[in-house]
């Protein structure tokens, strides 16, 4: 009984409809951790709120995030340039990114 | 070992001896309707068809097959049996009709459940649609909206492609693919994803538009596809070229038997299909064991 009480609180939480912003980073945290991965490599992904995409770093391509969607096309996917990722991980791009 | 080489160019060599269901990839792979294009074309082609229909695709769909399209999806659910909790993906599903009716149905399930029981896994939900038209996924999310589908993010939108999907291996109770299959450049790259992505015990449905071979109807449903539907897309959606496609298309995608040999090839097991309307559309299915 109070096990549905708290899924019931935690369905609220979580639920923030469709517009894009702060709420769709839950969703996606949540979906990444669980069952989305890069359709090139089948590795995890990583979010990433400020560019709005979605980053392999197995492979260092980024796909963006339109309109609250995740393009997951692999043509859609950007080879990362010499990007400074908070991580500190600044050259690992050019080196790793051989499909 | 000369031998079983010469054997091997002679086999490659002539398409007929190979089995049906290859030469019949190739063909699908590329043909555009009853046009020739190479692969890369394909895929190019379709993507401008349905960023065409996309605005009219619904209700196209109501006029083009006298609403029946709405009883097909729903046989489709009946025969897929949405639980709570359940993680479903819909490829190609663009406008959002079989997810809509996958969320209804698990609803449904709730609903009956919560009398006796509280259905806990019910925030566990989890439906995908994915389609690699971002057209087809906008107007689906706006439905979506519309119907007050938004409040508990159990719909996910994906732009992604049939034949390399960007979900986990195994992580899928259902897939489901409607209207869509006969669109992708690589059948086998679909079916084959699909059977990755399914988890064990998962089940594989296909609602696609068939063959009819039944004497006289054949002859009705050919003039009825070829002359009534273009003409029906001109009108209201000014878009000829589409409806001709998709006509076409549909006469050059496999048989039922073909189709279910490579959903068997792909690893299924228990494929059946069953035939609608004589034929006009079939539902078939797989599961993964």
């Amino acid at each position: 009984m109070a096990r549905g009480v708290f899924s019931l609180l935690f369905r609220t939480g979580i639920g923030s409809g469709s517009g894009g912003g702060g709420g769709n980073g839950d969703v996606f945290g949540k979906l990444l951790s669980d069952i989305l991965v890069c359709p090139l490599s089948r590795q995890a992904l990583r979010y990433c709120p400020d560019s709005q995409s979605l980053i392999s770093d197995s492979i260092g391509v980024s796909f963006p995030i339109i309109n609250g969607i995740p393009c997951l096309v692999p043509k859609d996917g950007k080879i990362l340039e010499d990007q400074i990722k908070s991580t500190g991980n600044d050259d690992s791009a050019g080196a790793d990114s051989g499909i | 070992m000369a031998l079983q080489r010469t054997i091997r160019k002679l086999i490659n060599s002539q398409n007929y001896l190979l089995p049906r269901g290859a030469a019949f990839l190739h063909s699908h792979a590329t043909s555009f309707g009853f046009t020739e294009v190479n692969e890369e074309e394909k895929r190019k082609l379709v993507g401008n068809v349905f960023s065409s229909v996309a605005s009219n695709y619904d209700l196209m769909n109501d006029l083009m097959s006298v609403g029946l399209h709405r009883l097909w999806k729903d046989k489709l659910i009946s025969k897929l049996g949405p639980f709570p909790g359940m993680k479903h993906l819909d490829v190609a599903g663009g406008t959002g009709d079989i997810a809509f009716r996958v969320l209804e149905s698990i609803r449904g399930v709730s609903h009956k459940a919560m009398h006796d029981s509280f259905a806990e896994t019910e925030g566990q939900t989890q439906i995908f649609i994915c389609d690699i038209n971002p057209n087809m996924l906008n107007i689906g999310k706006k439905r979506a909206t519309e119907r007050g589908y938004t409040k508990n993010s159990y719909l996910h939108w994906v732009e992604g492609d049939a034949e390399a999907l960007s979900f986990e291996d195994g992580s899928m109770d259902g897939y489901t693919i409607g209207f869509g299959i006969r669109n992708v450049t690589h059948i086998e790259k679909a079916l084959a994803e699909a059977y990755r992505v399914l988890k064990q015990g998962g089940r594989f449905l296909c609602l696609e538009l068939s063959h009819v071979e039944l004497p006289i109807f054949k002859e009705l449903y050919d003039y009825y596809s070829f002359s009534i539907i273009p003409t029906m897309g001109e009108l209201v959606a000014g878009d000829k070229e589409s409806y001709q496609y998709l006509v076409e298309s549909i006469r050059q995608f496999p048989k039922q038997d073909v189709f279910a040999q490579m959903i068997v090839d792909a690893g299924f097991q228990a494929v059946e299909y069953e035939n609608l309307v004589g034929g006009v559309v079939a539902i078939h299915s797989g599961l993964k064991l």
